[in-house]
C-alpha cells in the first residue's frame, strides 16, 4: 500500500474487490424467503384442521423461529450496510472529493453553439445516426421548450441571461478572419439539410474504401480537387498514385486483385505509363526512383528500393492525409475541436481550481478579466500560435499592444518601445545597437 | 517546459471524473435506504400481526379461520416485501458492476504516463463521449445520449437512467404539474432536510396558487384547506413567505398589483423545475453545471490567444492556406469554436514560444526558416524564394531578415 507505483486507483480497485465479496441484498432476500416458507407451512398445517388447539400450538412454534428470520434479515442489512461503508471509505482515501468550479458557468449562454459544436464533432467522427437524432431533439427541445433558467443565490430567475436565443452565428463555410462582418443567423437545421453532412458522409465511404485497400475513389477525388490541393501544396495526388502502383507491383498474391494484365509488374507498369506523367515536373526524382526499382522486380526486398516498396503503414498514413486535406478544404482543421477543448480543459482545470482555492484562502476575488491570472502549462502541440511575451514587460503581446521588431532585429512589445525611447533614438535591451524608433516595425507571429 | 506539460498528473487528472463514481455510490446507498425502510415497516406489521394472532388464537380469542386470514395478511405482505427487496437487490448488483467497469477505465490511465502515449487518446476521447452523454442527459436529450451511449458501448460508464428519471420530473413541472416532483420529495425526505432545500415548500405553495388560479368557491375552499395542511407548517421555517403567500386568497390571477401578481406568473413553473434540478444535482453529489461546460470552459481558455479573435490571418487560423505538412488550425480559430470562445480570457504565458530561426518577411510577416524552405520546396520555387503561407506572396531570400527572440 506504501508502494508508491500503486496509485489510489490501484487501491481503490483492491477494495472494490474486497467490498464485492461482502454480503449483498440479495441474501436478504433468500432470508426473507424463509420467513415465507414458514409462514406458508404453518398457514397450510391450520387450514387443513382448522382446529383450535392445533392452530394455537402451530401458531406459538411460529413466533420464535420467526424473530431469528427477522433478525437475520435485520443481520444481512447490516452487513450490506456495513459493506457500503466500507466502500463510502475506500473512495474518501483514494478517491478523495476535490471541488469543481461551482459559481460561474462561462458557457451556460451558449447553449446553440455548444449544440452545433456537438453535432458537427459528431459528423466528424462518423456518427451520422447520432447526430441526426441529436439534431432533430435539440430543433425539437428549441421549438417547445422556454429556456431552463439560471437561479441566483436567492434561488430567483437569473433575468440577464434571458437571451439565450438568436446568437449570432458566422456562416459555416466563411473563412474564420471574415466572422466579424457575416453575422449571419445559423441554426442547427443548417447542418442537417448542409452539404456538411453529406460532406462528410462522402469523406468516410472514400476511407472505407481505403481501409478496404481500394484506392479508387481517394484518387479520383484528389484528381478532381487537384487545383486547391496544389494551391496547398499537397502532395496528396502524387502518392496516392504511387502507392497504387507499388500495390498492383506486388501482384494478385499480396493484393488479392484479379490476376490479369492490370495487376502485377506488367499492371503496375501500365499504370505508371498512364498516370505518371503529369507528375513528372514535380517528382521526376521520385517517378525516375521507382522507374529504377522495376529492374530488381524479382528481389526488392534486398535492393536499395526495398524502403519504397514497404507499405505496412502507407495506407494508414494515406488516409490520414486525405483526412486532413479533405477537412482542410472544406474550411475545417483535421483534428476535432472539440475534442482538443475537452482535453485540454482536462489538463488546464487542476490549475484553475489550484488558483480558485488560493484565492479563496486569501480572501481575494477571482474575477473574470481578458486574461487568465494563472499558467495553464500544455504539451508542445496544443501550442498552435506563436506565444511572444515582451521580456521587458513580461506581458504577451495583443492587437493593441503589438510585437515590434528593432533593426538589430530583436523584439519588444511596442508599449515598451515606446517607453524605452529617449526622444526618437532608442537602446535595444539585448545588444549594444541602437536605432530611431522609426524604423522599428510591427512584425505578425 | 512542454515536455513537463506532457505529463499526466495521475492525482490531479481525474478532476472531471468524480461524478462517475460518486454517483453509484450515492445511488447505492439511495437504494439501501429503500430497502431497510421497506423492511423496517413490512417487517414490524408483520411480527406486530402475528404476536396478535398467536396470543388471540392462545386464549381463544381468534378463531382458526381468522388465523388463516391473518395469516394470509402476512404471507401477501411478505412476499410484498420479497419482491420490492427483489428489486433493490438487483439494483446493487448493477450499481456494483458499474463500479468496477468505471474504475477498472479510470485505473487505464495509470498505465499512461504522457500525453504522447498512444492509448491515452483513446482514453480521451472515451472521455469526451462521457462528457457529451452528461451534456445531453442534462438538457434533456434522452434520446441523443441513448444512441450515443449504444455507439460507443459505453452504457456502464454513463447514468442514463438517473437523468431520465429527473428528465421526466423537469418535464412534467415545466408542463403545470406537481405530482411527480411531491413523489420524489417524498422519497427522499430526509436529505432534503438536510439539504435545506424550499422544494418541497415551493411546490406545496404552487398547488395553492393553482387552486386559487380557478377562481372557485369550492376550489377556494380546497386551497384554503390545502393552505392549513400543508402550507402552515413551514411557517417556522419560512415565516414571510408563508404570510405573504396566504395572502394570495384576496387577490386573483388579474390583480394589479405586481407582488401578488407574480405568483400567477407562468415563469414559476420553469422555476420550480430549475429548483428541483438543483436539488436532484446536490442530492447525488454532482455538479451543478454539465461536466462538459467545466471542461470547455477551463480548456477554450487555455487554448486561446489574444490571435484568435483579431483582425489579422495566421498560419494557424486559416486552413485553407496552411501547409498542409504541419500542425493542424488552432481548435480556437475552427469554425466550431471561435464564437464559443470570444468572451473567455485567453492564457497566460509566462514565456514566449516561437519556431526556431525566425525569419521576416519584406510583408512584416514572421516564419521559422525550415517552414518557410519546405513550403517554398513544395510550391517548386527553387532556393532562393520563399512563400509567405498566408498571403501566398513570393519574396527573393535576400529580402528576408533574422528575428532574434529569446
Amino acid at each position: 500500500m506504501d508502494d508508491n507505483r500503486t496509485t489510489g486507483m490501484d487501491s481503490l480497485q483492491h477494495a472494490l474487490a474486497e467490498v464485492n465479496k461482502m454480503r449483498r441484498l440479495s441474501t436478504a432476500v433468500d432470508h426473507v424467503d424463509k420467513i415465507i416458507e414458514m409462514l406458508s407451512a404453518a398457514r397450510e398445517q391450520v387450514a387443513a384442521t382448522l382446529d383450535p388447539h392445533t392452530t394455537s400450538l402451530t401458531m406459538t412454534k411460529l413466533q420464535n423461529p420467526t424473530k431469528v428470520a427477522f433478525d437475520r434479515v435485520n443481520d444481512d442489512l447490516k452487513e450490506v450496510s456495513g459493506a457500503h461503508k466500507k466502500l463510502g471509505r475506500a473512495l474518501d482515501k483514494h478517491f478523495p472529493l476535490k471541488p469543481l468550479p461551482s459559481d460561474h458557468d462561462a458557457m451556460a449562454e451558449y447553449p446553440d453553439l455548444i449544440n452545433r459544436a456537438i453535432a458537427m464533432h459528431l459528423l466528424r467522427e462518423g456518427q451520422f445516426s447520432v447526430a441526426s437524432t441529436f439534431i432533430d431533439e435539440a430543433q425539437d427541445a428549441s421549438a417547445h421548450h422556454a429556456p431552463y433558467q439560471r437561479l441566483d443565490a436567492e434561488g430567483t430567475p437569473d433575468d440577464d441571461l434571458d437571451e439565450l436565443m438568436d446568437e449570432d452565428y458566422p456562416d459555416v463555410n466563411a473563412s474564420p478572419f471574415t466572422t466579424a462582418s457575416t453575422n449571419e443567423h445559423q441554426d442547427l437545421s443548417s447542418l442537417q439539410s448542409q452539404e456538411l453532412q453529406t460532406k462528410f458522409a462522402e469523406m468516410y465511404s472514400i476511407l472505407q474504401e481505403l481501409k478496404a485497400r481500394n484506392l479508387g475513389p481517394a484518387i479520383e477525388w484528389a484528381r478532381s480537387n487537384s487545383v486547391e490541393l496544389e494551391a496547398r501544396g499537397s502532395n496528396l495526388e502524387f502518392e496516392l498514385i504511387k502507392l497504387q502502383f507499388v500495390w498492383l507491383f506486388k501482384g494478385p498474391l499480396v493484393n488479392g486483385l484479379p490476376d490479369n494484365e492490370r495487376n502485377g509488374r506488367s499492371g503496375a507498369l501500365d499504370y505508371a505509363r498512364h498516370n505518371f506523367g503529369r507528375f513528372q515536373g514535380r517528382h521526376l526524382a521520385e517517378i525516375d526512383r521507382l522507374a529504377g526499382a522495376m529492374a530488381f522486380a524479382s528481389n526488392i526486398p534486398d535492393s536499395p528500393y526495398r524502403q519504397d516498396f514497404a507499405i505496412d503503414g502507407a495506407f494508414m498514413d494515406v488516409a490520414s492525409s486525405f483526412t486532413r486535406e479533405f477537412c482542410s478544404l472544406l474550411g475545417l482543421s483535421a483534428e476535432s475541436p472539440l475534442y482538443i477543448a475537452a482535453t485540454a480543459g482536462a489538463l488546464a482545470l487542476p490549475y484553475q481550481m489550484k488558483f480558485v482555492e488560493m484565492s479563496k484562502a486569501k480572501g481575494t476575488e477571482w474575477t473574470t478579466a481578458n486574461e487568465l491570472a494563472f499558467e495553464t502549462p500544455l504539451p508542445e502541440r496544443m501550442l498552435y500560435h506563436s506565444i511572444f511575451v515582451c521580456p521587458v514587460a513580461k506581458e504577451q503581446t495583443t492587437e493593441a499592444n503589438p510585437p515590434m521588431m528593432i533593426p538589430c532585429g530583436h523584439v519588444l512589445a511596442k508599449e515598451t518601445l515606446q517607453r524605452l525611447c529617449k526622444g526618437s533614438r532608442l537602446k535595444c535591451p539585448y545588444c549594444p545597437s541602437e536605432g530611431q524608433i522609426k524604423d522599428a516595425r510591427q512584425i505578425i507571429l | 517546459m512542454a515536455d513537463e506539460a506532457s505529463k499526466i498528473d495521475h492525482k490531479k487528472h481525474l478532476l472531471l471524473d468524480q461524478p462517475l463514481l460518486r454517483l453509484p455510490y450515492e445511488l447505492l446507498r439511495k437504494n439501501f435506504r429503500s430497502a431497510h425502510f421497506t423492511t423496517e415497516w413490512d417487517a414490524a406489521f408483520v411480527k406486530n400481526l402475528l404476536k396478535e394472532t398467536a396470543t388471540g388464537s392462545l386464549n381463544a380469542k381468534t378463531a382458526p379461520e381468522d388465523v388463516v386470514k391473518n395469516l394470509d395478511v402476512m404471507l401477501a405482505r411478505m412476499r410484498g416485501l420479497k419482491r420490492k427487496l427483489t428489486t433493490n437487490a438487483e439494483e446493487e448488483a448493477r450499481l456494483y458492476r458499474q463500479l468496477g467497469a468505471r474504475v477498472a477505465h479510470l485505473r487505464e490511465l495509470s498505465t499512461m504516463h504522457t500525453v504522447e502515449d498512444v492509448h491515452y487518446e483513446s482514453w480521451s476521447r472515451q472521455r469526451l463521449d462521457r462528457l457529451m452523454v452528461d451534456y445531453l442527459l442534462r438538457h434533456g436529450y434522452n434520446a441523443s445520449a441513448t444512441a450515443l451511449a449504444n455507439e460507443r458501448q459505453m452504457q456502464d460508464l454513463v447514468d442514463i437512467d438517473t437523468f431520465i428519471s429527473m428528465s421526466r420530473i423537469r418535464t412534467a413541472l415545466e408542463g403545470g404539474s406537481v405530482q411527480e416532483a411531491l413523489a420524489w420529495c417524498a422519497d427522499n425526505k430526509k436529505e432534503l432536510r438536510k439539504l435545506k432545500s424550499n422544494l418541497e415548500f415551493m411546490l406545496r405553495c404552487q398547488q395553492y396558487i393553482e387552486l386559487l388560479r380557478a377562481e372557485q368557491p369550492s376550489k377556494t375552499i380546497e386551497a384554503i384547506a390545502h393552505a392549513k395542511k400543508s402550507i402552515v407548517p413551514f411557517n417556522e421555517t419560512y415565516p414571510a413567505e408563508v404570510s405573504h403567500i396566504i395572502g394570495l386568497l384576496a387577490f386573483g390571477p388579474d390583480t394589479p398589483l405586481p407582488a401578488y401578481a407574480r405568483y400567477y406568473s407562468p415563469s414559476r413553473w420553469s422555476q420550480l423545475a430549475s429548483i428541483f434540478v438543483d436539488a436532484h444535482n446536490k442530492l447525488l453529489g454532482l455538479p451543478s453545471f454539465p461536466l462538459l461546460h467545466i471542461a470547455l470552459s477551463s480548456g477554450l481558455s487555455a487554448l486561446k490567444t489574444p490571435a484568435c479573435h483579431g483582425a489579422e490571418a495566421t498560419a494557424s487560423s486559416t486552413p485553407g492556406h496552411a501547409t498542409s505538412l504541419t500542425a493542424s488550425v488552432c481548435p480556437i480559430c475552427s469554425t466550431e469554436l471561435n464564437e464559443l470562445a470570444r468572451n473567455v480570457p485567453y492564457a497566460h504565458h509566462d514565456k514566449s514560444h516561437v519556431a526556431n530561426d525566425l525569419l521576416v518577411l519584406p510583408n512584416n510577416r514572421v516564419y521559422g526558416q525550415a517552414r518557410i524552405h519546405e513550403y517554398a520546396a513544395k510550391a517548386g520555387l527553387g532556393p532562393n524564394h520563399v512563400k509567405d503561407l498566408v498571403t501566398g506572396q513570393v519574396f527573393p531570400v535576400d529580402k528576408l531578415k533574422k528575428v532574434f527572440i529569446t
